[in-house]
């Protein structure tokens, strides 16, 4: 079995090599997330459909995620094999910044749905989401209205959220609170703290106790109705709108300085922005199209709930305080 | 010079390459400019402290909770040669160390959570869900561990035990506890190093920060916070934490005399069948299998035929089997030279040294696969075209990951081994492969075979570091099963999860009938 198995991966690499060699078409090759790449993400389709335009052989590499791609760039540093990097969101474009590692796109943003204009230099944004609570309807009647109702209310609902040392989602809650309650914030975790079920490593592990029933609300987005809508036809889920507004989160992409191919990475960028790419987005990443009016998107979409106003801290305001934030809402939850 | 020191040297010259190294790559980027390094304020907090007290109590209390009632259950088996279904019991023994964390947890909030057939409510988060879920993970295996250790007892000692009409607890005294004493301590120390790095299962089950291991913040330092220094310094209080328990348990450790004595180990004879030990082997049966079920029900009313038709699948399964099989096959080879070596040691009278090979061979568990696949990376990248390396990187990180198992499968029946035949094979000239086929492999395949099997198992079911270096088709089925999680694709993921634990089943049972022959367990 094992000496089929080896035979079989020779057979692979010696394809591979062959393949490497004959190739004179060249390759752009894109960091990504891995949900990005998987079969059912937006990666085989985008793959395709830039492929077919740009004579040029697509590379997308899947990391785990925003977080691990970035610390893949800063370890390869110039020797980095990536032209492109694609899923760093707006809490860690400051440090993305900061490696000194991207080049500016010189590509203007024109047809923006994003709710405030971007000026960003070196990242330019394909999506975007927003945070929310997820409930089923069927089981919670009178989901709060506002986060500060979530916090006070000591009989509200039972949570299930995310980490914010592990996970994305979880530091977008962190930031959330931050962003209402400011200075207060620890005392609006402490009161939270006895209706939290539990916390997770990352977004996974808690919708999937979310779906077994384990808690009333658990931490998502609120593009996460429309999965259920569209692709298991199944409308019990909701997001509770929040009047204070919701944590927004911005995914991008930039280019990388020591790119051999800053032409088909440019070319990549623009492709991003149009509306073969942007139509993809919705119903393969489950997030909002960042240069694609509202009129574009699935009908299903119209019926999620308005997230305005969008709160977002500055990038480097993030970059700088998160640690300290962290371990302020560490000191709250471990007691 | 003695001959094994050769292998045994390349094989310690790979460990220090694969963990050493790494970690020395790491520091090493800690130490350059623009890294900011660790401060000394993090080392004296009392969030290090808190992690650290925890990591050991619930480490400790899993231990005790998975290996106390492992040893009743495995004398029950031990007892009991034959009843129905006691072969698929042991078999079944072996997966749940195969089940991806994730969906563990998954498996077990189906059988405890709220809408659960046991419903703990709330108050499964916490240390009774870690407690939960790690007994459920290792109960199994140490009952597997152990087990063999009756069976080595000789017929010949039980029929003694019968002649001399011994009760229970004569025979638990003279018979079973010497036997059982050898391998204890090492499954003991495994177990607890299985508990310390557990991760999400903590995490989750345990109800938030309240539960943070090392591990986590070990983690937490080497991606968010992107501090290599830190990161490895963490990595090195875990591995040094686990020298310390190593050092006291194997104080437990007394290698049995050696006697000169031809039985091949036979099932021990039952005496009577004792509705007792049906009872508890019933027990554990029902607590391994009842989360194991929950998945198969929850996989069975899945999109089976649609996850069943996708070509990624395919291609998952057999990068799966790829690397479980050759990681299978480094790691049972590296154990065996190691073993070889330190089981020579041991019969020159220097069983401090003997001891100490055993133990490099066994904690390398802890050092976190994140820590060495992030410093593997650091060390090649500047060389090689990483992507190309990814099958030999995770095979080796693997195949490491196994030998402590393979270490405590096949150290006792090696040592016993030579030190029964090794005079003998020396007056017959008997060496090298000769020795190696018509001695140790007769002798030895049963062991063998269940080292081969469990490791195989695990590195198939590791998430490995795949993930972290991450490249175009090289999917494994556990990766497959966390990009379905991660795209709300919950029903697949479990169907995913349940061809996963098909694969390893069948495998193992391949791999442990096939090589261990047709003896059962």
């Amino acid at each position: 079995m094992y000496l089929l198995m080896r035979c079989c991966y020779c057979a692979l690499l010696a394809l591979l090599l062959n393949f490497g060699a004959e190739a004179a078409t060249p390759t752009l090759t894109v960091y990504t997330y891995n949900s990005f790449t998987s079969d059912w993400g937006p990666g085989p389709q985008v793959k395709k459909a830039f492929e077919a335009q740009c004579d040029c052989n697509l590379e997308l590499v899947g990391l785990e995620d925003g977080v691990s791609m970035l610390n893949r760039l800063k370890l390869e540093g110039k020797n980095t094999r990536a032209d492109l990097v694609l899923g760093i969101d707006t809490n860690l474009t400051a440090e993305a910044r900061a490696t000194g590692l991207f080049e500016s796109h010189g590509m203007r943003m024109e047809s923006s749905a994003l709710p405030k204009p971007w000026d960003d230099e070196l990242f330019l944004p394909y999506d975007y989401g927003y945070f929310a609570f997820v409930y089923n309807r069927e089981q919670l009647k009178n989901p709060p209205a506002s986060l500060r109702q979530l916090v006070e209310d000591e009989n509200g609902p039972t949570l299930l959220l995310q980490d914010p040392r592990t996970s994305t989602p979880g530091l977008g809650l962190l930031l959330w609170v931050k962003k209402i309650y400011g200075d207060q914030a620890d005392s609006a975790w402490a009161k939270l703290s006895p209706r939290i079920v539990t916390v997770s490593k990352g977004w996974s592990e808690a919708y999937g106790l979310f779906l077994k029933n384990e808690a009333d609300m658990v931490l998502s987005y609120t593009t996460s109705p429309a999965y259920h809508m569209i692709a298991e036809q199944d409308r019990r889920f909701a997001a509770a709108r929040f009047s204070e507004g919701h944590y927004q989160q911005i995914e991008v992409a930039g280019m990388v300085r020591s790119s051999q191919q800053k032409g088909l990475a440019r070319a990549f960028l623009q492709f991003m922005l149009s509306e073969p790419f942007q139509r993809i987005i919705p119903t393969t990443n489950w997030m909002y199209p960042a240069a694609l009016g509202q009129a574009s998107l699935p009908p299903e979409f119209a019926q999620l709930v308005d997230p305005s106003p969008a709160l977002l801290f500055d990038d480097k305001l993030v970059a700088k305080q998160r640690k300290q934030w962290v371990d302020e809402w560490l000191e709250v939850m471990s007691r | 010079m003695n001959p094994r020191l050769i292998p045994a040297a390349l094989v310690l010259g790979l460990l220090a390459a694969i963990v050493v190294a790494p970690l020395a790559g790491l520091l090493n980027l800690g130490a350059m400019p623009g890294y900011e390094s660790a401060d000394l304020q993090f080392w004296q907090s009392a969030y290090l402290r808190r992690v650290l007290f925890f990591s050991l109590w619930q480490a400790l209390l899993s231990t005790l909770c998975s290996v106390l009632p492992a040893i009743l259950v495995a004398r029950a088996f031990a007892l009991q040669p034959s009843f129905p279904l006691r072969g698929f019991l042991l078999r079944l023994f072996a997966l749940p160390l195969v089940v991806p964390a994730v969906v563990a947890v998954m498996g077990v909030v189906s059988v405890y959570g709220s809408d659960g057939w046991i419903p703990f409510g709330r108050s499964l988060y916490g240390l009774g869900g870690i407690l939960l879920a790690h007994v459920f993970f290792n109960l199994p295996l140490a009952v597997r561990l152990l087990l063999p250790h009756w069976q080595a007892i000789p017929q010949r000692h039980w029929q003694l035990a019968e002649q001399l009409d011994m009760n229970t607890w004569q025979r638990w005294r003279f018979l079973e506890w010497p036997a059982l004493r050898e391998g204890l301590p090492g499954v003991l120390l495994l177990v607890f190093m299985l508990c310390l790095t557990s991760f999400a299962v903590v995490l989750t089950l345990g109800g938030g920060p309240r539960s943070t291991t090392l591990e986590v913040a070990i983690y937490q330092s080497l991606r968010f916070d992107f501090d290599p220094l830190r990161a490895v310094l963490l990595a090195l209080l875990q591995l040094g934490l686990c020298i310390l328990v190593a050092s006291l348990s194997l104080r437990l450790q007394r290698l049995p005399e050696v006697e000169i004595t031809v039985d091949a180990p036979t099932p021990t004879p039952g005496p009577r069948i004792r509705p007792f030990h049906l009872a508890l082997i019933l027990l554990a049966a029902v607590y391994v299998a009842m989360p194991l079920l929950s998945m198969l029900l929850d996989a069975l009313a899945g999109p089976l035929s649609k996850v069943i038709t996708r070509a990624a699948l395919w291609q998952s399964i057999a990068n799966t089997l790829f690397i479980g099989l050759s990681a299978a096959l480094l790691s049972v080879s590296a154990g065996w030279f190691l073993l070889r070596y330190s089981a020579s040691l041991a019969l020159a009278g220097q069983p401090g040294r003997a001891r100490l090979i055993d133990l490099a061979g066994s904690i390398v568990y802890v050092v976190p696969p994140l820590v060495i696949g992030t410093g593997m990376f650091v060390l090649l990248s500047p060389y090689v075209d990483v992507f190309s390396w990814v099958y030999p990187i995770v095979i080796a990180v693997n195949a490491l990951m196994g030998l402590p198992f393979v270490i405590r499968i096949l150290g006792p029946a090696l040592r016993q081994n030579h030190a029964r035949y090794h005079l003998l094979c020396q007056s017959l000239a008997l060496s090298g492969w000769n020795r190696f086929r018509y001695l140790e492999w007769p002798l030895l395949r049963r062991p063998l075979g269940l080292a081969m099997a469990l490791v195989a198992a695990l590195a198939m079911g590791d998430l490995g570091v795949i993930a972290l270096f991450g490249t175009p088709n090289t999917a494994t089925l556990t990766l497959l099963i966390y990009q379905q999680l991660g795209a709300y694709l919950i029903p697949d993921a479990t169907v995913t999860a349940l061809l996963l634990l098909l694969l390893c089943l069948t495998v193992f049972w391949l791999l442990e009938r096939g090589l261990g022959g047709r003896l059962d367990a």
